[in-house]
């Protein structure tokens, strides 16, 4: 069985960006700290237990985007990954699902995948939509939200339950090869064994240039990156702790939200 | 907008569900007075799913039945709506709703009718949509580079409008075929984690990833136990760490409670989170970062670090001041 997980870099923080409102962008700080997306980190152990119980899988691990990305997959590989893929872009990368999707198609395509896991979505965009489109492309089925999954004896279907609002869950059986989006608690991810982090250090990841993967044009444009919508005129409570503290039980009080 | 706009009616149990007349005011706030709707069935519950469309918005309904229908299943959504939007004008809005099964089919059926896809939709600009990026701290405006363009909208952002303005709609009821799938849908499971102690407090002091480790969830407990009928609640990331069991989750894929005090501490406030809690009474947050989301939908934000911050709450209170 050959497993193909979908990671993507994100930033530690938002508190980290900077954001210009003039030019209508945001920018990484200088502080900005990287790591991988942590609902991919539960679609990668989900893919290393899965090659626990059938003994001849392989968990390829794939990220697009700048140089800076192969740390990502090198985490991968250290978490027990057999084989990274780097599709590689010059420079800061603001791709949305569709290109990434078109590009890890085309990176895929040809090397047999019969399962690709992908996290449910990415913390920073919040799309949803990299796994499900790449199934598209690939014409593999596909279930999104999983938060089981069991494959059957014979390799030849998975069957699965989606979590949906108010936490329950959809049962259904998909025939393989398919994609799965998997939901975050599904498992707990590892840390990285000592041996892994040692094979990882030697290990070659295999490099594409994005530029020689063919993609159909982009279907959307970011026209530019607002402020966040106003919301409640909410009071702020200022003061020094304490002032902030008694003026809070005072509000809660005079709710009848707190005994006196 | 130019050209048709089609809403796609999700249905539960025989019933259309509460978003779909949401949707109806996305279209209206996009400037469209008549959108279809449209709705997916088996041919035993298409007519009765499709006659509440027409009555409840007046507007014309298109209901595509097949035996494939039954449950649903992406694959069927996909495998039926694809052809049907191949052959239908191609300039098109196909508006779903930001729910588990919106969000299921919408991408693969965009990339099926070469369209644009664009999730979590919250308002619209200049032929542009608007939707939350980076932890709901900024919004990104989007504009559809294709003619065809599948839409899955935020509910919450949108009042509901399922007022018919004279006489039903049009009903038209399109056989679909009946399509052998490869997908096999075996019915729906109840939620694991209920919490009936949750939806029945009348005070939620909550918790987030901002606590910062589990050994701080002793801080939420202590600021609970002050309030009488309280709960303790938590955010996805809490429970995904291990911090609290998820019967204690609030959010779209945990419990939804309306008390009258939620108190949320260094919780930021995705959109995810705020689904489940944002008709609460009073609700107070307090977290470090001023930029949080959650002081958008709060009556009283606090910026302080919760370490310090609710020993000292808790002591002042004791205390009698």
């Amino acid at each position: 069985m050959k497993i193909l997980v979908c990671i993507k870099e994100v930033y530690d923080s938002p508190e980290t960006l900077v954001f210009d409102e003039s030019a209508g962008r945001v920018t990484f700080g200088p502080h900005t700290v990287f790591r991988m997306n942590r609902y991919d980190e539960y679609a990668l152990e989900e893919a290393l237990r899965i090659r626990e119980r059938l003994s001849s899988a392989v968990v390829d691990a794939i990220s697009v985007g700048s140089p800076r990305v192969s740390r990502i997959i090198r985490r991968a590989l250290e978490m027990g990954a057999n084989h990274g893929i780097h599709v590689q872009t010059p420079g800061e990368t603001c791709l949305s699902a569709f290109e990434r999707a078109h590009l890890i198609a085309s990176a895929a395509r040809g090397r047999g995948y019969d399962l690709v896991l992908a996290g449910v979505m990415a913390e920073d965009d919040m799309e949803s939509q990299v796994g499900p489109l790449l199934a598209a492309v690939l014409e593999y089925g596909c279930a999104t939200g999983v938060i089981f999954e069991e494959i059957s004896a014979d390799g030849g279907r998975v069957a699965v339950e989606r979590e949906v609002e108010g936490g329950s869950r959809e049962c259904l059986t998909l025939a393989l090869p398919c994609v799965l989006t998997i939901q975050s608690g599904i498992n707990t991810p590892r840390y990285p064994a000592l041996s892994h982090v040692l094979r990882a250090r030697s290990s070659e990841l295999e490099c594409i240039e994005a530029s020689g993967l063919a993609a159909p044009p982009p279907t959307q444009g970011l026209v530019r990156i607002l402020p966040p919508a106003q919301g409640r005129q909410g009071e702020v409570i200022e003061g020094a702790a304490v002032e902030k503290a008694d003026k809070l039980i005072r509000i809660l009080r005079e709710h009848s939200l707190l005994p006196r | 907008m130019n050209g048709r706009f089609f809403i796609i009616a999700l249905h539960e149990g025989g019933r259309v569900r509460e978003e779909t007349w949401r949707l109806v005011s996305f279209a209206r706030r996009c400037g469209v007075a008549d959108p279809v709707m449209m709705v997916l069935s088996d041919e035993g519950a298409i007519e009765q799913l499709a006659d509440e469309l027409a009555h409840r918005t007046g507007l014309d309904v298109a209901g595509l039945a097949g035996s494939h229908l039954r449950e649903y299943s992406a694959e069927a959504y996909i495998r039926t709506l694809v052809p049907f939007f191949r052959d239908a004008p191609e300039e098109a809005h196909i508006v779903t709703a930001h729910t588990s099964r919106g969000i299921d089919f919408a991408p693969q059926l965009s990339a099926g009718i070469d369209a644009c896809c664009i999730t979590a939709v919250e308002d619209v600009g200049q032929g542009t949509f608007i939707r939350s990026v980076h932890h709901g701290r900024f919004r990104a405006e989007v504009r559809a580079d294709r003619p065809r363009v599948v839409l899955t909208v935020l509910p919450e952002a949108f009042a509901p409008d399922d007022v018919a303005p004279g006489n039903p709609g049009k009903v038209r009821i399109v056989p679909a075929g009946d399509i052998s799938l490869s997908t096999c849908s075996r019915g729906a499971r109840a939620p694991v984690h209920a919490n009936m102690g949750l939806t029945r407090a009348e005070v939620i002091v909550s918790a987030g990833r901002g606590l910062g480790s589990g050994e701080n969830i002793r801080l939420v407990t202590m600021l609970s136990s002050l309030f009488p009928k309280s709960a303790l609640g938590a955010t996805r990331a809490v429970c995904d760490q291990g911090w609290l069991d998820y019967s204690h989750q609030i959010g779209s894929t945990g419990n939804t409670v309306s008390p009258r005090l939620y108190l949320a501490c260094g919780i930021s406030g995705a959109i995810q989170h705020l689904a489940g809690m944002r008709d609460s009474g009073m609700i107070v947050a307090v977290n470090t970062d001023p930029c949080a989301a959650i002081f958008r939908v709060a009556h009283y934000g606090i910026v302080e670090d919760l370490t310090t911050f609710i020993p000292l709450l808790v002591d002042r209170y004791l205390r009698g001041e």
